[in-house]
């Protein structure tokens, strides 16, 4: 009789022995090199544990103040090894290829996860990050929650379609303005047009220059622009500065214009994209507004 | 010596040298006059290796001169050119030097070489000096202090050639350059230098070869050559030639 | 006349300095290793039997990134520094570049075909990656100053001018295709093409090295053998000839030294600037221009400059890194002009 609460207590005492173990288990010091998969590790509340993080994670604001490792394909060795981490996390985008042998060589775990622009990669990723962070549910529910917000989107999006026709976008992205890349197909800028809504006018692949003229003849509906060294207002007056045949289309007369933070476009699918993918819908479709307010 | 014979040159379709025959004799020196375009730098060329006659061969010491291995050659045949391009501060005594290179005489004995022909060419206060620092007509006798230690003491069997050794000195130098090359001469060297100057000429050369577009006017000594009928026919000059009156030699006067 | 060094003190002095670039570049690093387990880890490396508890780190560090990576400083520095002094040779001009001849032109573009290509064809097994881009930019170098040489010769002889116009114009279509490459790359290949340009020795590992050593080694002994033919080529062509040098075959030597050390070196390292100007260039201040000393000098003095230039990209934004290339052109082009307006004074 007096054995079961022992037996109770034993059990309650390895359970919780074996979750310490676990948890030991579980690298403590991690750097992440990937902006998004910087954003997903704090949503899942890893924050706490990153020691270094690369150039383009910049957000949420406070990972700034980590050591920088430099941008993702020119890692140091030596550079993340002084962090002392136990775990780099990096999509494949991280380089170069001999600094990640140097770093496994060196007994640090590297684990690579996916860029592409796919909803099932994000679903890989959040369950291989939350395997490593120790928050399985989280991690489950977030994957549903992000899952659930992008298909509630796309029934807002056909809702809307049924009232006016998917508006011809072209993504830009620039540098002060100059010489801006168009997002063609494949890109992480044409699946955001997409989900969105919008029916992305450059038909090539990848990112590629265009001439002014063939800019203006493919006159789009909607511009979508991304700077990356001027923020909103001042990137706008840039573009259109350095690009007058862009006056002359039909977004620009109508005022049809809209700012991306270029980090969305880089290392993968993040957790902030469900808002901006909204608010751009609410752009392309501006009937229908009120239905993709949250 | 340095022989050469039914010499033709052809540039494009231009004749620049036809039919010259030329023997250049120890102890001897030979001066190669004519107005600009005559041939005189191309004879040069020619004798020197740098450019190939159409028809006609160079012989040194009676082999073709294409056949000499380069120190072999270097070693009794050097060539003073007319302008010279270096454009880094070696000290002029490194410069003279490098006349000692085709030789294998060691460091003493290269020295003391070097050091006597920058006294024959008048150069010695400038050893220690920068090249780059000095003037045109300095510059002129360090690289003649150079040929000169390339071929030091001037025996028998060699052979100096000069293009225009004098055109950038003062009345001084032109004449120490000269007797330099003269005294070269004497100890058994043969010489052929080209000169614009008919009086350093007729006082310096055993011989006087005349060019006249391409074709030997003359080839004599400075009395049969430089006549007022000669000077006239390839210079279109009008002189008076006298002896020179300590001398003897010819001393050319324009009229 | 300005005093000069004497030869045999430059020389010991260098060798000094370059043991202290090694030591420096051994000892310092983003990962703080106390000295005295850095200097037991580089015993143990050595091969003597020191206790190696508590050091596997440090024995990591000291032998897969710093030593690899301080050996290939001093084969990139070396070996820039002494085509440097092969091509002020050749164009008997002492501002003359290695870059001139078209050799970096032609580096860069076999690295964009292989860099560009490679994506094309849907990416490179990663081992083969590193030796592949080596491999494109050597051969392009090679190709290019082979071109360009063959380009200047006439008749049996090198005309210099003309081999330098025609660099330049290799030089310019070397810039036309890589621009064409990267329009055609995609954002990360182009992205990889970039930092390539730039130059850096991250990465460093011996099986990048030995090409590079082998080369390095080759080109170091060779060179100072034509030293005293060197300097009568500064004469002049001709003049060097009436001296018994035979003028053909060394510029043929000097074009080829230079093409393969520095295809060797870009390939090995990216394409790293201004150490074949600005090495010879000092040595020649501080001790003449004989390349009797010349040439072993910038042997030294450029593996210490690319030491210290790595040392400076290491260590300024720690944990990230500078590529090389920023350092050395912050160094070498102001250095350039300054010499430039020294000229016209």
């Amino acid at each position: 009789m007096m054995r079961r609460p022992a037996a109770l207590i034993a059990l309650c005492a390895g359970f919780v022995l074996s979750t310490q173990a676990l948890a030991a288990e579980l690298p403590q010091r991690w750097v992440s090199a990937g902006g998004a998969l910087s954003e997903w590790v704090t949503a899942l509340g890893g924050e706490s544990r990153l020691v270094g993080v690369d150039t383009t994670s910049q957000h949420p604001a406070s990972l700034k103040a980590l050591p920088s490792v430099g941008y993702q394909r020119q890692l140091s060795a030596e550079g993340i090894l002084s962090l002392r981490p136990d775990v780099l996390v990096g999509t494949e985008e991280m380089g170069p290829p001999p600094v990640l042998a140097q770093i496994r060589k060196a007994g640090v775990r590297v684990e690579l996860f996916s860029s592409k622009a796919e909803l099932d990669a994000v679903d890989q990723n959040l369950k291989h990050l939350g395997q490593l962070l120790g928050a399985e549910p989280q991690a489950t529910a977030l994957a549903a929650g992000y899952r659930q917000q992008l298909d509630a989107l796309q029934a807002q999006v056909k809702h809307a379609q049924a009232g006016q026709k998917a508006p011809g976008v072209l993504l830009l992205v620039g540098h002060a303005g100059a010489k801006p890349l168009i997002a063609g197909q494949g890109t992480a800028g044409d699946w955001l047009l997409r989900q969105a809504g919008a029916h992305n006018l450059a038909e090539h692949q990848g990112y590629k220059n265009f001439s002014n003229e063939a800019l203006a003849a493919l006159d789009p509906d909607v511009v979508v622009f991304s700077d990356r060294a001027l923020a909103d207002e001042q990137a706008l007056q840039a573009l259109l500065k350095e690009n007058p045949a862009l006056a002359a289309s039909r977004a620009v007369r109508e005022q049809r214009l809209v700012s991306l933070d270029p980090t969305l476009l880089v290392g993968g699918l993040g957790p902030r994209l469900p808002a901006t993918l909204r608010s751009l819908a609410a752009t392309f479709y501006p009937a229908a507004k009120g239905s993709f307010a949250q | 010596m340095l022989q050469v014979e039914g010499l033709h040159l052809r540039r494009g379709s231009n004749e620049v040298l036809h039919d010259i025959h030329l023997q250049l004799t120890l102890g001897q020196v030979v001066g190669v006059l004519g107005p600009n375009g005559a041939g005189k730098s191309s004879l040069l060329g020619v004798l020197c290796g740098e450019l190939a006659p159409d028809q006609g061969h160079v012989t040194l010491q009676g082999r073709p001169l294409a056949d000499w291995a380069g120190q072999e050659r270097a070693r009794r045949l050097a060539v003073l050119p007319q302008v010279s391009s270096l454009g880094f501060s070696f000290r002029v005594e490194e410069v003279v030097g490098m006349g000692r290179m085709p030789h294998g005489s060691g460091q003493v004995r290269d020295a003391e070489i070097v050091e006597a022909a920058l006294r024959a060419a008048d150069a010695w206060h400038l050893q220690g000096r920068s090249y780059l620092a000095l003037s045109g007509g300095e510059r002129q006798r360090v690289h003649l202090a150079r040929v000169l230690a390339q071929l030091w003491p001037g025996e028998q069997g060699t052979t100096l050639l000069l293009d225009e050794p004098t055109s950038m000195l003062d009345p001084l130098h032109q004449h120490t350059t000269l007797q330099a090359v003269r005294r070269f001469a004497d100890r058994g060297a043969a010489v052929l230098v080209i000169l614009h100057d008919l009086n350093l000429a007729a006082r310096y050369c055993d011989r006087i070869l005349l060019l006249e577009q391409g074709r030997c006017h003359a080839l004599a000594s400075p009395d049969e050559v430089l006549t007022p009928g000669a000077l006239k026919a390839v210079f279109g000059i009008d002189v008076l030639v006298q002896a020179h009156p300590e001398r003897g030699h010819p001393l050319i006067i324009t009229r | 006349m300005r005093q000069r060094v004497q030869p045999r003190t430059l020389i010991i002095c260098l060798s000094l300095l370059c043991l202290l670039a090694v030591w420096l570049s051994l000892a310092l690093g983003p990962v703080s290793l106390p000295l005295f387990d850095t200097l037991r880890a580089g015993l143990r490396l050595l091969g003597l039997p020191i206790a190696g508890d508590g050091l596997q780190q440090a024995e990591m560090i000291l032998g897969q990134i710093r030593l690899p990576r301080t050996l290939l400083g001093l084969a990139v520095g070396a070996v820039l520094a002494l085509s440097g002094v092969a091509m002020q040779g050749l164009f008997r001009n002492p501002l003359a570049d290695p870059g001139l001849v078209g050799v970096a032109a032609g580096a860069a573009m076999g690295a964009a075909v292989a860099i560009v290509g490679g994506s094309w064809f849907g990416g490179m097994p990663e081992v083969l990656a590193p030796y592949l881009l080596s491999l494109c930019a050597f051969i392009g170098g090679l190709g290019v100053t082979a071109l360009v040489y063959r380009l200047g010769r006439r008749d049996g002889q090198t005309n210099v001018a003309t081999m330098l116009l025609a660099g330049v114009a290799m030089t310019a279509l070397g810039g036309a295709a890589v621009g064409l490459f990267s329009y055609l790359a995609d954002d990360a290949t182009l992205r990889t093409l970039t930092f390539w340009n730039l130059g850096s020795l991250n990465g460093a590992s011996y099986e990048r090295l030995w090409p590079l050593l082998m080369v390095a080694t080759g080109v170091a002994l060779w060179l100072p053998r034509r030293a005293r033919a060197l300097n009568a080529l500064l004469l002049g062509e001709s003049e060097a000839r009436h001296l018994g040098i035979e003028v053909e075959r060394l510029k043929r030597e000097l074009v080829f030294c230079t093409a393969l050390g520095v295809g060797a070196a870009v390939a090995a390292a990216g394409l790293i600037g201004f150490i074949g100007l600005v090495v010879p260039h000092l040595v020649r201040l501080l001790a003449g221009p004989d390349h009797r000393v010349v040439l072993p000098a910038s042997l030294l003095a450029g593996g210490v400059l690319m030491l210290f230039a790595d040392l400076a990209a290491r260590l300024l934004l720690a944990p990230a890194e500078l590529p090389i290339g920023i350092v050395t052109a912050f160094i070498g082009a102001p250095f350039f002009l300054f010499l430039l307006i020294r000229g016209r004074s």
